[in-house]
């Protein structure tokens, strides 16, 4: 179990105030445009700074010292205004972190410990094929960027083999047959070759058949490049974490996914949390608390790992039964970003019977569901008399 | 007909009015939550009056009356304070289940108030807002919300 970690941010872009203690499990809840995104980069940053800054000038990226061009450059064009002199401050294990001198002065050069997995992954691959990190322009976000780059790497130096999906070394064999029954279907990733040019392919299982990328549906786009991700964290050896890498951020994990597909999702992600990564999620998805709430309750009420493993129809096999038991232990967090007041709220308890509407609705991911079953028993209850109006 | 009236003309009910929340037990009256005390215009309580008349049946706990100010007449709040797990929620669909029969027949009087059925959690709550056992409540007019009922001086609906 991973000790607990804080953030404080205040006055930063729509945070008002944000006071975040990060468990092995942390989910951020809350509408468009509340935050969510800049903590998750704050946090990249406060982890990393030597290796962000260090990775910036690498590729030619120069902001002269001044903290608008180091947040334009690190957040992208225009993020610069979500920082106010005087006003914006933030807190890192108790500690206050001087963003004006870490523009300033660069940081030593150290090894990656926060991995990050931005919600635009969708826009790393083009044709079928990893976009390096100079294919963007220097208006992108440094996470999009240097995730792309990060998947280059691996398809191009580290998986090397021909097929990249069903990958035996990399994943337990419970996954990939999950994988394949709800996001793969029959088909196989592969790298296939046109000309000279690699590209990833979904393999028909007919010799000479491969859907290109232009084909893939929208969920297989969204998804093929997350699932480099895990591979990128999951090595094909003994060892259990890539070294060094602490942390892992996936943003919204739900992107173009059906509720089956997020479960596999889900259970991937676990499996990173069991391997002793320290997650923190965003998320538009009630299924994401309801499996938060399943584990609370499970874990609190001496629930059995087959139960659990139940909530995601997933087979009761040793190594699943085990990441089951294990994952009960863990710490989870759950914050909820108010979009009214700018204030982050520990939600953690996720109590559907809660005075406040934000964690009873789990910040607004439930609200819709519970005004229909209103309006509905609003109807039921009311309807016979109504119509003798 | 005012709430008070319904009461004293409905069969098995005639002693049950009580002002305000009296109706209700002291440790019951937490889970009540109105904007204006005032409007409360009285409470009965169901389950302790049917007692001998219908001993083994999944009776209904109390009938709260409201009077909001953008409604003319009295609005009912049926309210059942229950234990709130997933093995309760058939008992409680049966509770709301009897109630509605019951307001077909003997409760006929109380039968045309605007009303919200209500169940509150006594402790507790262990389904959520988005869960499957929520629609299935909603289906029989029934709705949870949570351990306090807030009644608001307009009625939003």
């Amino acid at each position: 179990m991973n000790e607990p970690v804080t953030l404080d941010i205040k006055n930063v872009g729509q945070i008002e105030a944000a006071s975040l203690t990060f468990g092995d499990l942390t989910v951020f809840v809350g509408p468009q445009a509340t935050g969510k995104s800049i903590a998750l980069q704050l946090l990249k940053l406060v982890v990393d700074a030597g290796q962000v800054q260090d990775e910036l000038g690498r590729y030619g990226l120069d902001w002269s010292g001044k903290l608008s061009d180091f947040l334009d450059v690190y957040f992208g064009e225009g993020m610069h205004a979500i920082w106010k002199q005087d006003k914006s401050s933030i807190n890192w294990q108790g500690r206050e972190i001087d963003l004006e001198q870490m523009a300033k002065r660069k940081r030593r050069a150290k090894d990656e410990n926060l991995f990050f997995i931005p919600a635009q992954r969708v826009l790393t691959l083009r044709d079928g094929w990893p976009r390096p990190f100079t294919d963007y322009t220097p208006g992108d976000p440094f996470a999009v960027r240097e995730f792309s780059e990060k998947l280059r790497v691996l398809v191009e130096k580290e998986l090397g083999s021909a097929s990249l999906f069903p990958q035996v070394r990399r994943s337990k064999r419970e996954f990939r047959a999950l994988l394949e029954r709800d996001v793969f279907s029959k088909y196989a990733l592969k790298i296939d070759k046109v000309r000279s040019q690699k590209r990833l392919v979904l393999g028909t299982g007919v010799e000479g058949e491969n859907l290109p990328y232009m084909v893939w549906s929208a969920g297989q786009r969204e998804f093929v490049p997350l699932l480099l991700g895990f591979y990128w964290l999951m090595p094909p050896t003994k060892v259990s974490r890539r070294s060094q890498i602490e942390w892992v951020v996936l943003e919204e994990l739900e992107m173009g996914l059906h509720p089956r597909a997020i479960s596999v999702v889900l259970l991937l992600v676990f499996e990173l949390v069991v391997r002793g990564y320290r997650v923190c999620l965003s998320t538009h998805s009630s299924q994401v608390l309801d499996a938060m709430w399943a584990l609370k309750h499970l874990s609190e009420n001496s629930g059995t790992p087959k139960a659990f493993l139940d909530v995601f129809d997933a087979p009761k096999t040793p190594p699943m039964l085990k990441l089951a038991q294990d994952m009960m232990t863990k710490i989870r967090k759950a914050y909820y970003f108010d979009k009214g007041t700018g204030i982050v709220h520990d939600i953690s308890e996720l109590d559907p019977g809660a005075e406040e509407s934000g964690q009873a609705g789990w910040g607004g991911l439930s609200e819709f569901s519970g005004r229909a079953s209103a309006a509905v028993a609003h109807a039921v209850s009311n309807g016979s008399r109504q119509s003798k109006k | 007909m005012s709430f008070r009236e319904a009461i004293a003309s409905t069969s098995g009910l005639e002693e049950a009015y009580k002002v305000g929340l009296q109706a209700l037990r002291a440790e019951d009256k937490p889970h009540i939550d109105a904007a204006d005390t005032r409007c409360l215009t009285g409470s009965a309580d169901i389950d302790s009056s049917y007692r001998s008349i219908e001993p083994h049946a999944n009776r209904w706990d109390f009938a709260i009356a409201y009077k909001h100010t953008n409604r003319a007449a009295d609005c009912i709040y049926w309210v059942e304070l229950h234990t709130a797990n997933d093995s309760e929620v058939k008992v409680v669909i049966r509770k709301a289940g009897w109630l509605r029969n019951w307001l077909k027949n003997a409760g006929k009087p109380l039968a045309n108030f605007e009303c919200d059925i209500v169940w509150l959690s006594s402790g507790a709550t262990s389904f959520t807002l988005a869960s499957p056992q929520m629609k299935q409540m909603a289906q029989v007019g029934l709705q949870h919300k949570g351990s306090v009922l807030h009644i608001p001086k307009k009625r939003n609906k």
